[in-house]
């Protein structure tokens, strides 16, 4: 309520004030003298100007400065003036006359008027504002609107002038032309990306539909032989010449082809490259090849993988070095899968470092491979890139390669750490029981990431000495994941030490791992 | 004649198993996606049901447990390009399904065991 | 002499406000080409990645996932029963139930036939006592372990299951969280594919799922929210996740992981110590200590960010509750840019102390102040009678045009990449929403935010108790708490 109060009260202290300066603004007209005095700063009023009279009846010539005034002789015989409106000359006249005793009189729109009813008629133009006093400032605030129609005419081209020196406007400007510049930019852009993902959403489905009945028909009722001497006609019947010269419709088809393929087994998949070649969608794959675009590039490769193209091989392996990884290990896959003369040696040169997700694609290619292809598995071993040798040794750790061990045997004792761990690791999952000494020494190291995946692995591998170790090691305070694991490992080894060891050992930690270490719910973990 | 429910997302697979099945002289339901199957499972007679584990909406797995519920007498045959040792599989298997058949596969070979479940 | 500084301050404020509004649509225009950007390559990319492949691989990492527990009686089994069923070959499910006062341990106990054990749990970093370690006796349930504690707080219970985790990735999410089973294999793909830069973290898009359908935790059928505050929500997601994050990932400048879906790389995280119980924005406050870790030591680092629809979540729909969300983040960015603020311009920490921080600090946390410092300038403009007319307007329709454009085009980006809202009114709804939520929703959120700065400097602590909507009925809502804390 206070507030809504002070909302109102401070408006209307403003507007009490400014009409008592208004008011005390306005001149004292009423006496003669001070009427004067104002008309002769004013200089001017419009409509009212005064003349001179002369009730005697004198000779022109003995008046001073006669043609000044251009007497003309009245009726009743004195001499009249003509009406002077430039009201600041009245004084030097009146005193030009003084000797001949001068009248004067004033006119309104030039009638002959009384001094009261020209000071009444002064008073009035000055209450409308028609007239402003001369020498004061004309911004009395209660007459804005008077003066604003009273300002001259400008022109819209000099605002424009203003618009650049205001600089915050400027500013302004600037900012919503490049904001409404951008966003329209943007806009159109999205507009149109979704139009045409919308139309090709839209077509792809449609071609899906006439591209499946037609080629399982095709694939059960034609032989092989058939399909690769199929005539141009027979493919028009099958599908239309307008659609197959489209670039989607090649597309959605090459997708359909590979989609079967990966699905399919036996008969059916040689039909589907011949029927590949037949269509010449081969064509297409090797375009793709010379995209600029590394993901038309992979895709090519990936059709030419699937397709068995053998006869772009040339052209492929020019990608196994791209820096673009996905490339790179398409080209690679594809080499492994179809040229006779491809093995793992490429891989010995690499030198970007391997990243988990290539490893698995070369798995899963190595995986289906290495039984009827010779790779060359060893040279990853040997291979200057680290990332590159602990796949070597993880390969054969998840292929369960045991022929390498006799290798890995040779070169663990001198690898780095990081090395050793995936060394030990792929002992203890091939059950490497030869390895057990290497593996002891390893459980003394001072790296604790080595000692731990030791004390893992010695739990599988392990011999006499290695009970005694760990023994050694448990008294010596271990920390306490390390602790368990050395547990574990002694239980896996010997179960009647673990008893012996656990029951001596009657600390709180050695106690509760022991629990954990017997409870049946925890052992399948 | 006997009805057969086909629940594969890829139109492609599906319409080639349908055209086998056919030739076979079997009548085919296709259905795209788990929820259509469960409808189809609850709705329609059948006498075998051919599904895939991996499909949107719905694993494989629920599909079985469904029918194992609503159909327990119709025989499954789960279509997969999971490998067999997988867990998913053989939870399948623990469901008591009739058959697996891994993708990569010849739609031959599953008109023959198509035949075999049937005669069972 | 007043009269003259006064009358100076006003014209510094105006060139401010100028600046701010000239580098305020510069940013939000080079974030949306940033996005579209990462965006493209996202999608290339997923064209690409054989993520059947994930589930089987050896070399696919393994992952724990961690879902904190409070009160979650009613729908806890439900959701641990999808969080088992996620399609993965190596992972296990670690719920930790932090002191619930209802019977969400009964529940779990009963419904997967679990039984104590005698797992000897290694405190690596400290929380609150731990009651009990929970297994099942059916083998079928062996990925689960059930974690049984005090009750310390969502940040105290994630480092109870960090503890016992012995996989090489942590899924922090919210066990109330609806997970597609496709989830965990598209979230590692980036730990797997860097091979020069270390992964760290990689966040994901959370998706509202208020009047969703879900069946067996996938979302089948999408409806936009029946509130105006629900349906704000989702363009604010949308341009939180599909813009916002993505531009961030791609300059390798993301500082914050939703807490209700985030991935973690499990030796960073113990190398740090884990979450920080003290602050209330736990989330964030761990991914700029871990990326902190990284810039100390020179090591390549990267935080990525998946934004395939994985993840979906009830938010509040009710003004109470949001404001205490809403207190609570802005409460969470003041405290973790005060824990971090030597790298505030600091060159020393790249991306993260020149660009990101900076950003935050202006953009997220000073914000409210900012936009209300507007609104009183403008009034005293108005009040002392130099006012502009075309300032005004030009200003205020240009920021309310902005928004309109940024929400409008994170609106296409989801039609573009997920289309998930097919519903010809629903969309026509979204849009509405987006034309009235500057002006009905906007001035709600910085007024919470305001607040949020108040009580951070009045040092208020305590949670709100933060009442989530149950799925299945609109009374579920009444008696559902999750996650609040006290600490």
């Amino acid at each position: 309520m206070r507030k809504v109060l002070f909302f109102i009260l401070v408006p209307l202290f403003f507007v009490g004030t400014s009409n008592a300066i208004g008011q005390q603004n306005q001149p004292d007209l009423t006496d003669s003298v001070a009427f004067h005095d104002f008309l002769i700063k004013q200089n001017e009023v419009p409509g009212l100007s005064v003349r001179f009279i002369l009730e005697n009846k004198i000779l022109t010539d003995s008046i001073p400065a006669a043609s000044l005034f251009g007497f003309t002789e009245l009726t009743s015989g004195g001499l009249v003036s003509s009406a002077f409106s430039q009201l600041n000359q009245f004084t030097k006249l009146r005193d030009t006359l003084k000797l001949l005793n001068p009248k004067w009189e004033f006119l309104i729109f030039s009638q002959p008027s009384s001094l009261t009813a020209s000071q009444e008629y002064v008073a009035n133009l000055l209450r409308n504002g028609d007239i402003q006093i001369v020498g004061q400032s004309n911004l009395s605030s209660n007459d804005l609107i008077l003066l604003a129609s009273k300002l001259p005419y400008k022109p819209l081209a000099q605002y424009k002038f203003q618009v650049i020196s205001d600089y915050k406007l400027f500013v302004v400007t600037v900012i919503i032309v490049f904001f409404f510049v951008m966003a329209l930019l943007m806009i159109l852009f999205m507009l149109v990306f979704k139009a045409k993902k919308n139309k090709r959403e839209q077509l792809t489905k449609d071609y899906e539909f006439l591209i499946v009945g037609p080629l399982t028909n095709l694939l059960f009722e034609k032989e092989l032989d058939e399909i690769k001497k199929l005539s141009d006609a027979e493919i028009n019947d099958i599908f239309p010449a307008t659609l197959l010269s489209k670039a989607l419709f090649q597309h959605v088809l090459i997708d359909k082809i590979i989609g079967l393929n990966k699905k399919m087994k036996g008969d059916f998949k040689n039909k589907l490259k011949a029927l590949y070649q037949r269509l010449e969608l081969n064509k297409v794959s090797l375009g793709n090849l010379k995209s600029k675009q590394w993901d038309r590039v992979a895709t090519g490769l990936v059709q030419i993988n699937e397709m068995d193209l053998i006869e772009a091989l040339s052209e492929v392996k020019k990608f196994t070095n791209s820096p673009n990884f996905y490339v790179r290990s398409q080209a690679v896959g594809t080499l492994l899968n179809l040229s006779d003369k491809m093995d793992l040696v490429f891989l010995k040169d690499q030198t970007y470092p391997l990243s988990a997700w290539q490893q698995m694609n070369y798995l899963r290619i190595i995986k289906f491979l290495y039984q009827s292809k010779e790779l060359h598995m060893k040279s990853l071993f040997e291979s200057e890139n680290q990332s590159v040798r602990l796949f070597g040794y993880k390969l054969v750790r998840l292929i369960g390669l045991v022929d390498f061990l006799e290798d890995l045997g040779k070169l663990a004792p001198n690898a780095s750490d990081e090395e050793k761990i995936e060394i030990i690791k792929t002992y203890e999952v091939l059950g490497a029981h030869m390895q057990a000494d290497f593996v002891n020494d390893c459980l003394l190291s001072e790296n604790p990431k080595l000692q731990q995946a030791a004390a893992q692995a010695i739990g599988e591998i392990g011999n006499k000495e290695s009970v005694t170790i760990l023994e050694n090691l448990l008294k010596s305070q271990p920390e306490f994941r390390l602790k368990m694991i050395l547990l574990k490992s002694l239980q896996n080894l010997d179960s009647n030490q673990f008893e012996k060891f656990t029951s001596i050992q009657m600390d709180f930690d050695t106690q509760r791992i022991k629990r954990h270490l017997l409870d049946p719910l925890l052992r399948h973990v | 004649m006997k009805k057969i429910l086909i629940i594969e997302d890829d139109l492609l697979i599906s319409s080639m198993v349908q055209y086998r099945l056919k030739k076979d002289g079997y009548e085919t339901i296709l259905v795209q996606d788990g929820n259509e199957g469960i409808k189809a499972i609850e709705e329609e007679d059948i006498d075998l049901i051919i599904t895939d584990v991996m499909m949107p909406f719905k694993s494989g797995i629920e599909i079985i447990h469904h029918a194992r519920k609503f159909k327990p007498d119709v025989p499954i045959i789960v279509l997969s390009s999971l490998g067999a040792e997988e867990q998913i599989v053989l939870e399948a298997f623990n469901l008591g399904v009739a058959d697996f058949v891994p993708k990569p596969f010849n739609p031959n070979e599953l008109a023959v065991r198509v035949r075999r479940v049937l005669k069972l | 002499m007043y009269n003259f500084l006064f009358f100076l301050i006003l014209e510094i404020l105006g060139v401010i406000f100028l600046i701010l509004s000239f580098s305020v649509i510069s940013i939000y225009l080079t974030i949306m080409v940033l996005s579209a950007l990462e965006m493209r390559d996202h999608i290339r990319k997923n064209h690409f990645a054989d993520y059947e492949d994930i589930v089987t691989s050896p070399i696919a990492p393994s992952v724990s996932i961690l879902a904190p527990a409070f009160n979650e009686g009613q729908s806890i089994v439900q959701n641990a029963q999808s969080l088992l069923s996620l399609f993965y070959g190596k992972f296990e499910v670690i719920i930790i139930n932090d002191g619930s006062k209802d019977d969400t341990l009964e529940q779990l106990i009963n419904a997967f036939d679990l039984e104590r054990t005698s797992y000897a749990y290694y405190p690596e970093i400290e929380t609150k006592k731990v009651r009990g370690i929970y297994k099942s006796q059916n083998i079928s349930y062996g990925k689960l372990v059930v974690i049984d504690k005090e009750n310390g707080g969502k940040a105290d219970a994630l480092n109870a299951g960090i503890n016992l985790s012995e996989m090489e990735i942590l899924a922090c999410i919210d066990v109330d969280c609806i997970l597609s089973s496709e989830s965990i294999t598209r979230m590692v793909r980036p730990f797997m594919e860097e091979a020069n830069r270390k992964v760290i973290a990689v966040g994901g898009v959370i998706g509202i799922a208020n009047n969703c359908d879900v069946q067996d935790g996938t979302v089948t059928k999408y409806r936009i929210p029946t509130t105006l505050l629900g349906r704000f929500q989702v363009i604010e997601y949308f341009r939180a996740f599909l813009m916002g994050r993505m531009a961030w990932t791609r300059i390798n400048g993301l500082m914050l992981i939703s807490g209700a879906f985030g991935f973690f790389k499990r030796d960073v995280v113990l190398a740090v110590g884990g979450y920080f119980p003290k602050t209330v924005g736990e989330d964030m406050e761990l991914l700029v200590r871990m990326r902190r870790y990284m810039e100390e030591r020179n090591i390549p680092y990267k935080v990525g960010f998946i934004p395939d629809p994985l993840c979906w979540t009830e938010v509040p729909e009710s003004e109470e509750v949001l404001s205490k969300q809403r207190n609570r983040w802005m409460r969470g960015t003041i405290e973790t840019l005060q824990l971090h603020r030597v790298i505030r311009f600091n060159p020393r920490y790249g991306v993260l102390g020149m660009i990101s921080y900076p950003f935050w600090a202006l953009f997220e946390k000073a914000a409210p102040i900012i936009e209300s410092t507007g609104i009183i300038y403008t009034f005293i403009l108005l009040f002392i009678g130099e006012f502009s007319a075309i300032y005004f307007f030009s200003l205020l329709v240009l920021m309310y045009l902005l928004t309109l454009l940024i929400s409008a085009f994170s609106i296409l980006y989801e039609q573009i990449s997920y289309n998930n809202y097919k519903d010809k009114k629903d969309l026509n709804r979204l849009i509405l929403t987006v034309l009235v939520e500057p002006i009905l929703v906007h001035p709600k959120i910085i007024f919470w935010g305001l607040k949020g700065h108040l009580d951070f400097i009045t040092g208020k602590g305590g949670w709100g108790k933060m009442i989530r909507t149950g799925f299945k009925k609109a009374e579920d809502r009444k008696n559902l708490e999750t996650q609040s804390q006290n600490s």
